[in-house]
């Protein structure tokens, strides 16, 4: 390596010109032109690579993206999306909207099938795997505005195209893929804002500025990780806005001050209106579909709901008058006068009890009393006492005066579930099938029920079924309606109830919250909510581990043919992108004592390509990096990537500085005052080129290597599994069994 | 942004230069002085006599006014609260320690609490005083002795913060703000006047910035005496701080990040010889690392000298120590484990427990019998070591003959519970705290069980000689669970509070050999058919236990996290000490009772925050004005305004900042040293606000902050002082709704 830095700056005092502006090369725009031939040969072979890795990329995302049709994850799908702000998700649901899916499934289970339920899974996933394969010509683009040599690109480009991680998040519906590509795209605009500094406020620098502004909001609507991308951004504009200021620019404070407000317009302002915007979408679309209404359904929309729901939902107390509704049939449950008929058409005999069915519309039928079950009470809870989760409760049909009853009796039309009636009230003689336990999903005792949030399931005291409903209608003489039976099942998804208002209580529940409070609240919830994901999660990670890659995640696995979606990144390209950070510091720090010393070891355009542009990758990645030590939050492996991307363009960087002599500069738009400017080029080598190559060759076989974990397909024997485990804390399913002495 | 338009640079400011301490007023001119250099006495109207001398004394008579009312302030009815004052309980019973000589465990290094028992015995203390909490002080406890013994610390601040703001290059009137804040602030006050720790931690946080200061001025003369006497005393000032606690360690970064400062900007100036260099390096080194660190190391030898018997701490240390402490009878222990034993057993890595089993459940995972690591000694960490039970039952007879069959490497044992009967049990279930390790569980009884109750004995080595029998006390043991091939571990993970804080003990599939916390020793041992132990010489070094104690330190500290179970009315977040928003009662709140009431003065504690804000705005807004090229200051003031601005502000981070990272639970007390800090800042940024002011509006200025302390203190006095009224009464004191002064 001395050998080559030797060369390095050899290289740089024969292509430099002397320091004295007077002998400089000047920068001539007719010479350009006269170079017109060379350059486009240059294009050719830029927009060529840029293509190949295009296209490579697309390949990798999308090879078996069908594979597997199983729902792969880890996490409870609630708590993935809740604390999100909303643009991954309508954009999520735009494509499931587009392409017909009415979002009833519930992505609840690792393993859940796509198929037999039905979900357009491959378009689904095609939208984060699409913008996933989009990184790698968006690192390459940003490695070129840099002023970095086609080589240099490839590098970093190459780094990101073969990382098994970013793949195997991004083909998967997840949000990260969506975060990583904005971030991507605030940085390249960006980049090419500052290339037009010596042309400002032209029509350029004002695109360019703006779009990066919008591209910030983005980032920031999709995950609050954004947050960082704002800081990397807002960090860099406060250096430029620094170094505008001093007096040596000439710049008057009127001036100084056109840029400060175009900044502020630009880079706060436009991001804050991008943000609110996708929280006014998302209000909106809420406010026009009621549950149940297939517009924009697809599951998130539930839980995009839950938030606001909780705002309007009301507490219930006993003797309340309720209507409950089912959940995925969205029915209520009703009673009438009518009986059960005697005998069925397939000959089996009914208790000719009152008949309890599920009815579609808003009837004074569909009012039950809740009363608490006295012999099963705290007699200290007072008469009106909220009901919580795991209390015991009678149901009164209001209208016919009954209690709520079901007993060992076949349903019409099941004869495996039992049969749901009614008795008089004043009737004790069987109270023990009149008392139904209330369950609260993810209740604990102090849960309270509430209208519209809380999914309850009831079950009944005696026989331990639940209150369940299907599509199936009743005959004639129950006017077609639902019928209502005791699934003997009772943690089945479908026994989900949900109370739907109090009579008389909630009469117009519907408060209507101005944009802004609701805005607000949202943003309190997604924090709180946020902050309190500290449950300790089996592969949850500390961050001391990501650059290291000490250990992955299980996503999912298939015990028939040993296949397993485990997420782990390319080791190789993990560990040579730390090590280009520690040699990155090293020279800095290197450069920074011997300047103390008044010796500059690096030539002035390479130490300030290095300082903008490689301390500027090297920044991003430690503020997207560093403040998850800060959090106490449960975190995992995949909250480094956006960090990660960074952290290759940092390896390139550090390429650029040992592999290629000197660098292109200045590579800004020339500005109207043609100073004249110290030019420098860079050179690539031979050297150079078989140096990336095999860099990229040692990484794609790697990346091959491991691709099974990363595609969940094939399966792998115990040996080939125990040969992949380099480090011991990859815990992969499917090791041999071990054999100690 | 008017203000920032161009300005020819003003020279004016080199006379405000000159007036900053006393000394300039009086005018020395060479007429003063006859012909042997001897001064004139001046001469002045008999009125003016004392005048005259104030003028030429006052910078001594001024800090020995603020002395006196220093002392008066702290001493003042300090026996009035008979009883046991909140952590007087605390550290009251640690400094019977010392006097009883018995080994205890603290979180705490020992130098305060060294202190706490030399007061007691120069009390005449006998350390027979439990020092229950709110108890009374009996007859034959001279506690108003012990409490003037630490007040004396406290009031030794005031004169300290005098000459620190003096080497600050304070205005006189700013000097006086601070000493004035530093004296008249009802929390330092209170804290003071109590036998606890913070008055001693407070001093040496005092005195480690004066001799910082005083060093920082000797900065131009290198080398010279002064300048090594300061150097060694702030290294001397580290040591200590940090050996009264932990949060010593905040000035010392403080001392640490001045010093790198200077080493880097004498690194750039490239006309000093690189030797004289490396001398500056080294005298840091051996002033501010070494010595310091032999300090504390002193500190902790004193204590292991002083504390030599057995006491409530001895499990927290290696079995061995434990056997060198008077009143543990280990030496009787048989020495080599057989079949049938009963024991006890250690883990041995930093801060390790003994094995312990109790019948509580574990609320998750298998659901089965507790097992921990514990501290303290009681018959629920006793084992017995028995045989498979398949070979049991073939040498039942033998067993019941006087045969003993000593353990060795590789058998295949079962540990049982010995109040339990339960056997050590482990299976594929994961650990409650430490996910990623099996679980560790007490389950069946004698007969009950499987193949998950054996454990395959693994010896290390022995400590003394190589045998093939296992040792008490010296033998370094592994387990090894026979089916799983997991290792038997504790690692200082706390169980939540259903497992009463505990540590967690696991069975870590990965097999670590290096790893101490995988390996046991036996501590206790009991066997009758076994003859008592012999006279072998056990003995430990000195760094070891050094290392040792300090490891189980820092283990405990990280322990004391808020429990979300209980509600600490006393404990409080960060973020609400800045601005004052809480406050601690003390002790007990009987309307006849003598109540203190932990509270700073809002005046001096919103003044420091509000500075601190203050001086960032200032700081900016010079900072744009020098890159707009607008000189307000010369270099030499510039220089100096950053060095006050550096000291104050990041000293106030240091020792603020980290209580949010800390998991540990925090008490309004943790900010004190913060706020002299922001102390100092206040005087600054008022000095610096009122810099082109005449001179009669700052003393209108200073004369109002003056008189706003004063008056505020005066209102609050007896919150510190004590009362003996109702609390009601001093219901208008209640500012803020946060603060509990009043119910």
């Amino acid at each position: 390596m001395t050998d080559h830095k030797v060369r390095q700056r050899h290289g740089i005092q024969v292509m430099e010109p002397p320091d004295s502006v007077q002998n400089a090369p000047i920068l001539d725009e007719k010479k350009t032109i006269g170079h017109t031939k060379k350059y486009t040969k240059k294009r050719i072979v830029s927009n060529s690579a840029l293509a190949i890795l295009t296209l490579l990329s697309f390949i990798t995302r999308f090879w078996k993206i069908d594979h597997p049709h199983q729902v792969v994850y880890y996490l409870k799908r609630t708590y993935y999306f809740d604390v999100h702000p909303p643009l991954a998700k309508l954009m999520l649901a735009g494509i499931g909207w587009f392409l017909g899916y009415d979002g009833h499934f519930e992505f609840d289970n690792i393993g859940d099938d796509y198929i037999t339920n039905d979900v357009p899974y491959i378009g689904l996933r095609s939208l984060p795997a699409a913008l996933g394969a989009l990184l790698v010509p968006l690192t390459y683009m940003i490695m070129i505005e840099s002023g970095y040599p086609v080589i240099t690109a490839i590098l970093a480009a190459g780094l990101v195209l073969f990382d098994n991680a970013l793949i195997c998040q991004t083909r998967l519906i997840l949000l990260d893929s969506m975060l990583v590509f904005f971030m991507l795209c605030t940085f390249y605009c960006y980049i090419r804002f500052y290339k037009y500094r010596l042309r400002e406020f032209s029509n350029e620098w004002w695109f360019w500025m703006i779009a990066s502004g919008v591209a910030l909001g983005l980032t920031l609507s999709v995950k609050l990780v954004g947050l960082f991308t704002v800081l990397t951004i807002g960090i860099a504009v406060i250096v430029d806005l620094w170094n505008l200021l001093d007096i040596k620019r000439g710049l008057t404070m009127d001036h100084f001050k056109k840029h400060f407000y175009a900044r502020a317009i630009g880079l706060i302002i436009v991001p804050i209106f991008v943000y609110l915007f996708w929280f006014y979408l998302h209000f909106a679309i809420l406010n026009t579909s009621g549950p149940g209404d297939s517009f924009m359904s697809p599951a998130f929309q539930e839980t995009l709901q839950g938030n606001v729901m909780s705002l309007e939902s009301l507490e219930i107390r006993f003797n309340d008058t309720i209507t409950l509704k089912h959940k995925s049939t969205s029915v209520f449950l009703h009673s009438h006068p009518q009986r059960y008929p005697l005998r069925y058409n397939d000959g089996r005999i009914s208790s000719q009890g009152q008949q309890v069915t599920g009815y579609k519309f808003e009837d004074a039928n569909n009012y039950w009393l809740i009363k608490p079950a006295k012999i099963f009470m705290d007699p200290s809870r007072p008469e009106d006492d909220f009901v919580k989760h795991g209390d015991y409760i009678l149901l009164e049909h209001i209208n016919t005066e009954t209690h709520l009853l079901t007993h060992d009796v076949a349903s019409p039309l099941m004869p495996t579930n039992q049969e749901f009636t009614t008795m008089p009230k004043d009737d004790d003689s069987r109270y023990n099938e009149t008392v139904f336990q209330v369950l609260i999903d993810d209740g604990d005792s102090d849960t309270k029920w509430k209208t519209k949030s809380s999914y309850i399931r009831l079950i009944h005291f005696d026989t331990k079924v639940a209150l369940w409903t299907h599509d199936k209608l009743l005959p004639e003489w129950a006017f077609k309606q639902q019928e209502i039976n005791g699934n003997k099942n009772n943690v089945e998804k479908s026994n989900i109830w949900i109370a739907d208002q109090i009579v008389g209580k909630n009469e117009p529940p519907k408060r209507h919250l101005p944009f802004f409070a609701k805005f607000f609240e949202l943003q309190r919830l997604m924090l709180s909510h946020n902050s309190g994901l500290t449950k300790p999660h089996p592969y949850s990670s500390t961050p001391v581990n990501w650059p290291f890659l000490v250990r992955g995640i299980s996503f999912w696995t298939n015990n028939n043919d040993r296949e397993q979606i485990y997420l782990l990144g390319n080791p190789f390209t993990w560990w040579i992108s730390v090590g280009a950070m520690a040699v990155l510091v090293g020279v800095l720090s290197a450069d920074l004592i011997s300047r103390r010393r008044a010796i500059h070891p690096i030539s002035e355009p390479v130490r300030n390509r290095l300082l903008n542009s490689g301390l500027f990758f090297f920044m991003a990645w430690f503020i997207h990096y560093a403040p998850f030590y800060l959090m106490g939050r449960s975190l995992f492996l995949h909250h480094y990537l956006p960090a990660l991307i960074c952290s290759y363009m940092v390896a390139a960087v550090v390429f650029n500085f040992m592999f290629v002599d000197s660098v292109n500069y200045p590579i800004s738009v020339t500005g109207p005052r043609k100073a004249p400017r110290i030019v420098a080029k860079a050179v690539v080598r031979d050297i150079t080129v078989i140096t990336c190559t095999i860099l990229l060759a040692i990484s794609a076989c790697v990346f091959y290597y491991f691709s099974p974990l990363t595609y969940g397909t094939p399966g792998i024997e115990p040996e080939g599994i125990r040969s992949r485990m380099w480090l011991d804390s990859w815990d992969l399913h499917f090791q041999p069994k071990r054999h100690d002495a | 942004m008017d203000t920032l338009k161009r300005r020819h640079f003003t020279t004016t400011i080199n006379q405000q230069q000159f007036s900053k301490s006393g000394y300039e007023q009086v005018p020395l001119d060479p007429i003063d002085f006859d012909e042997n250099g001897k001064l004139y006495k001046p001469l002045r109207l008999p009125e003016n006599k004392i005048l005259a001398f104030w003028q030429q004394y006052n910078d001594i008579l001024i800090p020995a006014f603020f002395t006196v009312l220093s002392f008066w302030t702290r001493f003042y009815l300090i026996s009035y609260s008979s009883f046991v004052v909140w952590d007087e309980a605390h550290f009251g019973k640690f400094g019977s320690h010392y006097l009883k000589r018995e080994f205890y465990f603290d979180v705490h290094p020992p130098l305060g609490k060294m202190l706490v028992g030399l007061a007691g015995l120069l009390a005449g203390y006998n350390g027979s005083f439990e020092f229950g909490s709110g108890e009374a002080y009996p007859a034959d406890v001279n506690y108003a002795f012990m409490r003037i013994f630490f007040a004396t610390f406290g009031a030794w601040m005031v004169p300290l913060a005098y000459f620190t703001a003096i080497e600050l290059d304070f205005s006189q009137h700013a000097v006086i703000l601070a000493t004035l804040m530093v004296l008249l602030d009802t929390a330092y006050l209170c804290i003071s006047r109590f036998i606890l720790l913070d008055s001693m931690l407070l001093f040496f946080t005092f005195t480690t910035l004066f001799f910082l200061t005083k060093f920082h001025n000797q900065r131009n003369d290198p080398f010279s005496i002064d300048w090594w006497l300061w150097l060694i005393l702030t290294g001397m000032s580290i040591g200590c701080v940090t050996s009264v606690k932990w949060v010593g360690l905040f000035v010392t970064a403080l001392v640490g990040l001045y010093t790198i400062e200077d080493l880097w900007d004498k690194f750039g100036d490239l006309s000093m010889p690189k030797t004289v260099y490396l001398k500056h390096w080294i005298a840091r080194i051996v002033c501010l690392i070494i010595l310091p660190i032999q300090i504390y190391m002193l500190c902790f030898a004193i204590h292991f000298a002083i504390l030599n018997k057995s006491g409530p701490g001895d499990a927290q240390m290696s079995s061995l120590f434990q056997a060198g402490l008077r009143g543990n009878n280990f030496y009787g222990n048989p020495i080599d484990l057989a079949y049938g034993s009963k024991f006890t057993l250690k883990n041995m890595g930093y801060g390790g427990g003994l094995l312990h089993s109790h019948v509580q459940t574990y609320p998750s995972g298998s659901k089965q019998q507790q097992v921990t690591c514990y501290h303290h000694r009681d018959s629920n960490n006793e084992w017995f070591i028995k045989k498979m039970r398949e070979e049991n039952e073939e040498n039942e007879e033998e067993n019941n003959s006087t045969d003993v069959e000593f353990v060795k490497h590789n058998d295949i044992v079962r540990l049982v519970h010995s109040s339990t009967c339960r056997n050590l049990h482990s299976h594929h279930v994961n650990a409650p705290v430490t996910k990623s390790q099996y679980e560790v569980s007490c389950y069946g009884n004698e007969q009950l069980g499987d193949q998950n109750d054996y454990w395959i004995i693994e010896v290390v080595d022995d400590l003394l000689e190589n045998t093939p029998r296992i040792r008490v006390m010296t033998t370094r043991l592994r387990f090894r669970h026979k089916t799983l091939g997991c290792y038997l571990r504790a690692a200082n993970a706390v169980l939540p509070q259903w497992g009463f804080k505990q540590v967690e003990v696991t069975c870590d599939k990965n097999n670590n050999p290096s790893d101490s916390h995988t390996y046991w020793n036996l501590e206790h041992h009991w066997n009758d058919k076994l003859p008592a132990g012999g006279s072998a010489h056990y003995r430990t070094l000195f760094l070891h236990d050094f290392w040792h104690l300090n490891v189980a330190m820092y283990t405990s500290n990280n322990a004391l996290i808020p429990d979300p179970d209980k509600e600490d009315i006393l404990a409080s977040n960060p973020w609400q000490w800045p601005l004052l928003q809480v406050g601690i009662r003390i002790c007990g709140w009987d309307d006849k009772a003598v109540k203190y009431y932990l509270l700073g003065n809002p005046i001096i504690w919103w003044s420091g925050t509000a500075s601190l804000v203050t001086f960032v705005f200032l700081f900016v807004w010079h900072l744009i004005r020098r890159q707009r090229q607008f000189h307000d200051f010369s270099q030499a003031q510039w220089t100096h305004f950053l060095y006050v601005g550096k000291i104050c502000l990041i000293g106030w981070l240091l020792h603020f900042m980290p209580f949010f990272i800390m998991g540990r639970v925090t008490y309004l007390h943790h900010y004190f040293p913060a706020l002299y800090f922001s102390i100092l800042m206040c005087a600054f940024v008022l000095d610096q606000l009122t810099s082109s002011c005449n001179q009669i509006t700052k003393h209108i200025v200073f004369g109002i902050s003056y008189l706003a302390v004063i008056l505020v203190f005066w209102y609050f006095k007896d919150i510190a002082f004590g009362f003996d009224y109702p609390s009601s009464e001093l219901k208008g004191r209640q500012w803020l709704s946060s603060w509990n002064l009043v119910d």
